[in-house]
């Protein structure tokens, strides 16, 4: 769930921008001089990229019986590392907003915020936590995928709090009604975002172990 | 047919021959005029503007661009909602002037979706990317998000059959067995991913492109007479939202 298009205050859209650019540069430069190193590596990242936005548009089965779609960002915080992601992220929020009315352009900054630098940076924190304290791949990832999550929905939760207080108790008045309606609900769907996670990675360690040990997710 | 339906409706469009430039100065600057002008009448006038224009001159399917519209307002009532509802020490309330508040903001995002929508359904991404360039965009992010445009399709073409392969074989008739399958289609879409980059890589290197795919830009040339009614039409819209409050 993104926040959409028209619905956050032009102060609060330019400030998230604002706030986004850094990160969004960073990954930009980081990026770039991938690409100028190893040319070959544009296709790759295009199919990161495209994996990213394919991947949330598997259903994330619930138990509810209604279902949900992952965010992916904590896939490819793992697999890409954070500052590709806050690029990746960005470009896969501007798709989405074009091709599937998902989220907007003035609030892209905000979005690109939440989503392509807060999650992917606590996810991929959590996801080292486990693995230095000597958790395994799957905990990590399990751990990383659900923070990514969470982390998301949370900040979005924040985002929206900061623009429309609440008329009586301010800021942490707002904040309490809108993680309860956006964060709360998302726990189960986090859960499950980072069981998915662990299925994911079952496969890739047994299919695609050369690819994970170019990345560096795991040791050869 | 690609599968998005805003992609489809964006290459079929009639203005999808009008240069790029020329409607992101118009969806943009009607995208503006939602986003800061007051709600009433200002978002009213934006949203006719852009529905009236997307399916009369733009002859967007009507189906697609209602479909498209009604999308992100779970969303907008959503968050209105929860907007205009007050926490205080009596209990949980309605604000003071909770409706007046909620029909902005849903008027503000309603009018600002169906603004970009137009841009949407009018221009395929494949002509607004090389748009990134005249914003000074690196060109290797430029390379890599066309690379994501171009992989997409064939990766949504990829889920859809896998899901439809699972599905036969009783893939999701439990939770346990749609979790195991929705695990391995995610791990078969990313390794496929990587194939298909592989291989198009191999391509291209064989043919001593090893810079990525270079494709001529199409020239779309811009018109005049479309620039000044957008110009007007965007004025006309900022005065009538700004006297008439």
């Amino acid at each position: 769930m993104h926040i959409a298009e028209g619905f956050l205050p032009p102060a609060h859209a330019i400030g998230w921008t604002v706030a986004a650019a850094p990160f969004v540069v960073h990954g930009a430069r980081a990026v770039a001089r991938e690409v100028r190193e190893n040319p070959e590596s544009t296709l790759l990242l295009g199919a990161a990229g495209a994996f990213t936005f394919v991947l949330s548009a598997i259903k994330l089965p619930s138990v509810t019986g209604s279902s949900s779609h992952p965010t992916g960002t904590g896939a490819g915080a793992i697999l890409f590392r954070p500052p590709v992601m806050a690029l990746l992220g960005t470009v896969v929020l501007l798709f989405q907003a074009l091709l599937l009315a998902h989220g907007g352009l003035t609030t892209l900054g905000a979005n690109a915020f939440s989503m392509a630098i807060v999650g992917p940076w606590a996810g991929y924190g959590a996801y080292r936590l486990t693995r230095g304290l000597g958790g395994g791949l799957l905990p990590g990832v399990f751990a990383g995928m659900a923070v990514a999550d969470l982390a998301t929905y949370v900040t979005t939760s924040l985002q929206l709090a900061l623009a429309f207080p609440d008329a009586s108790s301010g800021f942490a008045g707002a904040a309490v009604k809108f993680l309860g309606v956006f964060a709360i609900t998302q726990i189960p769907l986090a859960i499950g975002e980072g069981l998915l996670g662990v299925l994911l990675f079952r496969v890739l360690t047994v299919n695609a172990r050369p690819e994970l040990e170019r990345l560096g997710v795991l040791k050869s | 047919m690609t599968g998005l339906a805003i992609d489809d409706a964006a290459w079929s469009s009639a203005w999808r021959r009008r240069a790029p430039g020329d409607k992101l100065l118009l969806c943009l600057g009607l995208t503006v005029c939602a986003l800061a002008l007051p709600a009433w009448p200002g978002s009213l006038l934006v949203g006719l503007t852009a529905v009236v224009l997307a399916l009369g001159p733009a002859r967007v399917p009507a189906r697609t661009f209602g479909r498209a519209v009604r999308l992100p307002l779970a969303f907008i009532v959503v968050g209105a909602l929860t907007a205009v509802v007050e926490v205080g020490s009596g209990g949980v309330g309605w604000a003071p002037d909770a409706g007046a508040r909620a029909g902005s903001l849903i008027g503000h995002a309603v009018a600002g979706s169906a603004a970009v929508l137009l841009l949407a359904t009018t221009t395929p991404m494949s002509d607004l990317l090389p748009e990134l360039r005249r914003l000074r965009v690196p060109e290797a992010v430029v390379e890599v998000a066309s690379v994501v445009y171009r992989l997409l399709f064939v990766l949504l073409e990829s889920l859809r059959t896998i899901r439809e392969a699972q599905t036969a074989r009783m893939g999701y008739s439990s939770l346990r067995r749609s979790y195991r399958s929705s695990g391995a289609l995610a791990a078969a879409v990313l390794t496929r991913s990587w194939d298909r980059a592989r291989r198009m890589q191999e391509g291209l290197a064989g043919r001593g492109m090893e810079t990525g795919l270079r494709v001529l830009p199409e020239v779309l040339p811009s018109s005049r007479s479309f620039l000044a009614v957008s110009v007007l039409g965007l004025a006309g819209i900022v005065t009538v939202g700004l006297v008439v409050p």
